[in-house]
């Protein structure tokens, strides 16, 4: 008896702490617009109403997103530390935080999509990808 | 020839006058990306770099919904819900891995809804600040409603996919708010009391309201039908005998026919005995 009526009270705390989320998705937006996820989610099948699930989607998508861009930041700037020589040139270096396909290919290799770039495919710009998702 | 290029997306150079839908939707959602790199720190990127981080998160979000439309659909439902989505998460996620990933399908202690990556999900929504869509978005005016001069069963009500010469659904009277709900009141956890009661004035439900189509017009008492062998005769409401297959009675009035019966019988009888006995007398 004791076991059900503390996992009926952490039910209750988990379901009120995930529904003052779900409400604080309707406060917060997201960077990618609800129409485009809509559009996404017609094209892959994915059929709800609710509004909020998809406010969900575009909010994981998000941190997704912002966490393979924050690794290739720490990517970018270790290498710049490793680089540094003079004040002037790591101020210089420090405004130029881009965004290279070394980085991200390494990001990305973390998160278990393996990137490869050659060089002559560098020289024209373009990015081969190979794609491991779970289907 | 190594190119680089700035953040601010205030124009974008479209270099033909016809764009591809693909590639409308690619560019739009560069622009997020762009903007989501921009609040990490990056002020410049490469265009390969930028590509392909695109093509991976439109990647990731088709993956992210297509493997919760079939978690929705190996539970025999046509509609995902937040338990389609948590469990999608989890499978996105093991890659790189998440609190409580070893006893996910743990038969003991298993809550879908205490998942760590919803956590996760709700701190950075908490701790981030918002990132508005750079360009101004026009939303859907949302057609008036022009209840009185459709008629029912027209474009309007069932769409174009359906010609308009066929005639009208029967009226089955699905739209009954009682055919919603279940017998023993279960429903979706985020249209449970408890999650609505937590709702901010501005949500926007997406359903609309049910109307009472479906009721009966007027009250109907109940009716039976039975089955008679064929060579039974029964006598029916008015006293007249019948010898159909099926009859018809109500329960109300069940008794009356057979009293019915049962008189014209008795005095059938009793006129049969008066003769009898006159004819002993003489």
């Amino acid at each position: 008896m004791n076991h059900n009526r503390q996992s009926n009270d952490g039910k209750h705390d988990d379901d009120s702490a995930l529904s003052d989320f779900l409400a604080s998705l309707m406060d917060y937006t997201p960077t990618i617009p609800d129409e485009l996820v809509e559009h996404y989610l017609a094209k892959s099948g994915f059929q709800c109403p609710d509004v909020r699930l998809i406010r969900l989607v575009a909010v994981a998508t998000q941190k997704f997103v912002a966490e393979v861009a924050n690794d290739a930041l720490q990517h970018c700037k270790a290498r710049q530390a490793a680089v540094v020589k003079d004040k002037r040139e790591k101020q210089q270096k420090d405004k130029r935080l881009i965004l290279t396909m070394d980085d991200l290919s390494k990001s990305l290799r973390e998160v278990g999509i393996p990137v490869t770039c050659s060089d002559v495919l560098k020289k024209n710009g373009h990015a081969f990808l190979f794609f491991v998702f779970n289907d | 020839m190594r190119k680089s290029r700035s953040k601010r997306k205030s124009n974008i150079h479209l270099q033909q006058p016809t764009v591809n839908p693909r590639d409308f939707q690619f560019m739009i959602t560069k622009v997020a990306v762009s903007q989501i790199c921009k609040s990490v720190g990056f002020r410049r990127s490469r265009v390969s770099a930028l590509e392909t981080l695109t093509l991976v998160a439109t990647k990731y979000l088709e993956t992210l919904v297509k493997s919760a439309a079939s978690f929705s659909n190996a539970a025999s439902r046509t509609q995902s819900n937040i338990l389609d989505l948590t469990n999608a998460l989890h499978d996105m996620s093991l890659q790189v891995g998440f609190m409580g990933a070893s006893t996910l399908y743990d038969h003991n202690n298993n809550c879908l809804l205490k998942s760590s990556v919803l956590e996760s999900l709700s701190d950075f929504v908490s701790s981030t600040n918002e990132i508005p869509f750079a360009k101004p978005i026009e939303r859907a005016k949302e057609r008036e409603s022009e209840e009185g001069n459709a008629v029912p069963g027209s474009f309007q009500e069932r769409g174009g996919h359906i010609p308009e010469w066929l005639p009208r659904f029967p009226d089955v009277g699905g739209t009954n708010e009682n055919c919603d709900k279940r017998v023993y009141g279960e429903q979706l956890w985020e249209n449970s009391s408890s999650v609505l009661g937590c709702q901010i004035d501005g949500f926007e439900e997406k359903r609309c309201g049910s109307n009472n189509v479906g009721k009966l017009p007027k009250g109907r008492s109940r009716i039976k039908f039975r089955v008679n062998n064929g060579g039974r005769t029964r006598v029916g409401l008015n006293g007249i005998s019948c010898n159909n297959v099926f009859g018809q009675s109500k329960d109300e009035e069940e008794a009356e026919p057979v009293a019915v019966c049962e008189k014209s019988v008795k005095s059938e009888e009793k006129q049969i005995l008066v003769y009898k006995r006159r004819k002993k007398l003489c």
